[in-house]
């Protein structure tokens, strides 16, 4: 689909002229009236077959007087991005939810009304999502008139809200610590005997406001290295996708060794995510000579990106317009070595345990995600391509040097847990072979573009397949920094649909079942790990918590 | 089944312990590493280029009288490196040494105090005085012959005063 043929499309759709349309890079921004969004979304959606990245909510006050709330879709074989913006009067802040339409769009409309104070009407599941229980009501930190650094007074908490377990059900809590990944996640599994009826999740208990941060106080180049430590794992992903965001509303040239060197280091990172990912599915399902075997390969790369970057994690590379460091000539036939030991290795480790019948019976038909599941919660990643749904941002909307590279992009119908291993198996070699031929053919030239300078008022649109999936960033440039940065992690569309995953399975499964979809709570949840200021600290005494404990108990959250 | 078990036991052994003698014997760290911002005091002029570019905000200048001293609060570094890309003196790189835990805070603070010039009209410490020294160098030899311009040692309140008089003789009461 041409944006020409979508524009007809959508008016013919529409039954009468588009209001206001313009195009940024591949993507089409139409402004639209509320009353009419329920419908063109759900015909994009349904009809013409695209896929909802995210929503973006910002505050134009000081400028329009207005609220504005975009919703992102992706059309991804047509490498085209569809911007339907809504204008939103702050006297009646209500939004006809599309929830019910599509429903991917759930997380992102609440987080909407969380942060911006836009209201979904006849939202299926209105609960707070992104903000702490004990934050005011009715005060939202992405508007303008909020000052960054204010510290509400701490409202009553009323206890996360939570959903009703089924009648005869019994609560099982995973969380708030989620065991294995060491980070905060907190699932709570409705159970009768062993099988899993019905689940609900509490989240974002490192939302530390990141983008409010950026629309405030830091400037262009600063908010790369804060995109980059929002994971440990595929920082370079995040800023990576930030800079080409911004590369994209400022239309800046990056030079094409810059591209090739991302592309390199994307992979790289690819790599050492997938062989951490596979270890720790191994420890998950108590199986530790697959944890302990696959990081023993992936810290080769780790000591590889040392050498490149001079950090095993955080590179540090980007800047807007290219990167800050070169691969030097003496350095590639160190990671040619280095691909060569991780290839051969990787390939004895996947023959060993395709065949491990134990293994098998852990993954084979456990957390089954449908592929029409998949589509309607805008899953991605090898999460997606392990349902059937056969898409890859690399492939669908090329970046970097991925244009001039020749790749397959794995894909299996199955859509269990076995199937999203395959994925990330395959793809291993996938990326070692990435590296190869972007190693082989690195243009010359320089590394960083000549003119970085940023224009205020335009709108750049980025996606980068990271390890687990699509990541996505937005920015609508302003005057020395973003006037909004809007980050959607990839396992943000991975865990709305976890609990599809959770049906029928058994609570044994649960672990392995949120372990599948390769999940990054902090990334989805933008927290900081630099700023350690905290508004206050209790310490509870031993008994306080036994008390709390016990009370909780009896508060019926568990029969026992 | 047991084919896999073989497999598998046999990669444990051909690989064999792998870990690290750590923190007995010192891991080596690679060549371009980036660990602990060293700042080399003699060399700062306390331009504060690196205040301006570092993303977490960790270095600071202070301006007290006659001095301006430029903290460093190592607890928030993220090791990017920026403030050495930037520094025009090199009185920055980053070092080798990662091993940062302590349990005193102050540890992890470094200041580096500069006198301050006082301006030749009004007296006033208005810049560092290596600064202004280092400013003169860059200056003489060019357009503005073999001495640094005079108002280099003015300060910026007095230059303006000083340009308002010129231009129409106005006599620039409030210095804003």
């Amino acid at each position: 689909m041409t944006r020409e043929e979508l524009t007809r499309k959508l008016t013919e759709h529409l039954g009468k002229a588009l209001p206001a349309m313009s195009t940024a890079g591949n993507m089409l921004l139409v402004k639209i009236k509320a009353e009419d969004l329920p419908t063109l979304a759900g015909y994009v959606f349904n009809q013409l077959g695209a896929r909802l990245i995210t929503t973006v909510g910002t505050d134009r006050t000081p400028l329009t007087g207005n609220y504005e709330v975009s919703y992102l879709f992706s059309f991804d074989r047509a490498d085209l991005f569809l911007s339907l913006k809504v204008e939103i009067d702050p006297a009646n802040p209500v939004i006809e939810s599309v929830t019910p339409v599509i429903p991917g769009a759930d997380w992102a409309e609440r987080e909407v009304r969380d942060l911006i104070g836009v209201v979904p009407k006849n939202h299926p599941d209105p609960r707070r999502l992104v903000l702490a229980d004990d934050w005011p009501e009715e005060l939202y930190p992405l508007r303008k008139d909020f000052p960054y650094d204010y510290k509400p007074p701490q409202a009553t908490v009323a206890g996360p809200r939570m959903k009703k377990a089924p009648e005869q059900a019994t609560v099982m809590t995973v969380g708030p610590f989620f065991p294995t990944l060491e980070e905060p996640a907190y699932f709570r599994l409705f159970v009768e005997g062993e099988r899993i009826v019905g689940s609900d999740y509490r989240g974002f208990y490192s939302h530390r406001g990141i983008e409010k941060l950026a629309d405030t106080v830091l400037d262009y180049n600063k908010i790369t290295f804060l995109a980059e430590r929002i994971c440990g794992i595929c920082g370079f992903v995040h800023s990576c996708c930030y800079c080409q965001a911004v590369e994209a509303a400022a239309e800046i040239e990056v030079p094409a060794r810059a591209k090739y060197i991302r592309t390199i280091m994307l992979e790289l990172e690819r790599l050492h995510s997938h062989l951490l990912w596979l270890g720790l599915a191994g420890h998950i399902i108590g199986f530790d000579t697959v944890l302990m075997q696959s990081w023993r390969i992936r810290e080769q790369l780790m000591w590889l990106t040392e050498q490149i970057t001079g950090n095993r994690k955080t590179y540090g590379m980007n800047l807007v317009g290219g990167v800050r460091r070169d691969i030097p000539e003496k350095l590639q036939p160190k990671i040619k070595e280095v691909l060569a030991k991780v290839e051969s290795e990787s390939r004895q480790v996947v023959e060993a345990i395709a065949g491990d019948t134990t293994l098998l019976m852990r993954l084979q038909n456990v957390g089954y995600l449908s592929a029409a599941d998949a589509r309607s919660f805008c899953v991605v990643g090898p999460t997606a391509r392990a349902s059937g749904v056969d898409i890859d941002s690399r492939r669908d909307h090329p970046y970097a040097a991925y244009p001039d590279l020749q790749f397959t992009v794995p894909v299996y119908n199955e859509g269990d847990t076995w199937a999203r291993t395959l994925v990330r198996l395959d793809e291993l070699f996938v990326s070692i072979d990435l590296v190869r031929q972007a190693l082989g053919r690195l243009p010359g030239g320089p590394i960083m573009a000549e003119n970085t300078e940023v224009p205020p008022e335009r709108e750049g649109l980025a996606v980068v397949e990271a390890p687990r999936g699509e990541c996505c960033h937005y920015v609508l440039t302003g005057t020395d920094r973003p006037e909004r940065w809007r980050v959607r992690a990839s396992t943000y569309p991975q865990l709305q649909a976890a609990p599809s995953m959770f049906a029928n399975q058994t609570v044994a499964d649960a672990p392995i079942i949120i372990g599948s979809i390769d999940p990054c709570f902090s990334c989805t949840e933008r927290m900081e790990t630099v700023d350690v200021e905290s508004g206050k600290l209790r310490v509870y005494t031993r008994e306080e918590l036994l008390k709390a404990g016990r009370a909780g108990c009896k508060g019926g959250d568990s029969r026992a | 089944m047991f084919i896999s078990k073989w497999k598998e036991a046999l990669i444990c052994l051909k690989a064999g312990r792998v870990t690290l003698p750590y923190p007995f014997v010192p891991r080596p760290t690679a060549e371009g590493f980036r660990g602990q911002p060293e700042v080399d005091g003699r060399r700062c002029i306390g331009c504060g280029e690196c205040a301006t570019v570092c993303p977490p905000r960790l270095i600071t200048l202070v301006d007290d009288g006659d001095s301006r001293a430029l903290k460093v609060d190592y607890s928030r570094c993220t090791y990017c490196a920026r403030c050495a890309d930037v520094c025009p003196e090199k009185a920055i790189r980053l070092g080798n040494n990662y091993e940062l835990a302590t349990s005193q805070k102050e540890d992890l603070t470094m200041t580096v105090n500069l006198k301050m010039a006082n301006c030749s009209l009004c007296g006033k410490p208005f810049a560092p005085e290596r600064l202004l020294r280092k400013t003169g160098e860059k200056l003489t030899g060019g357009e503005f012959g073999q001495e640094a311009p005079e108002w280099l040692s003015w300060c910026p309140e007095c230059r303006k005063t000083k340009q308002a008089k010129a231009l129409g003789g106005v006599e620039a009461k409030d210095h804003v």
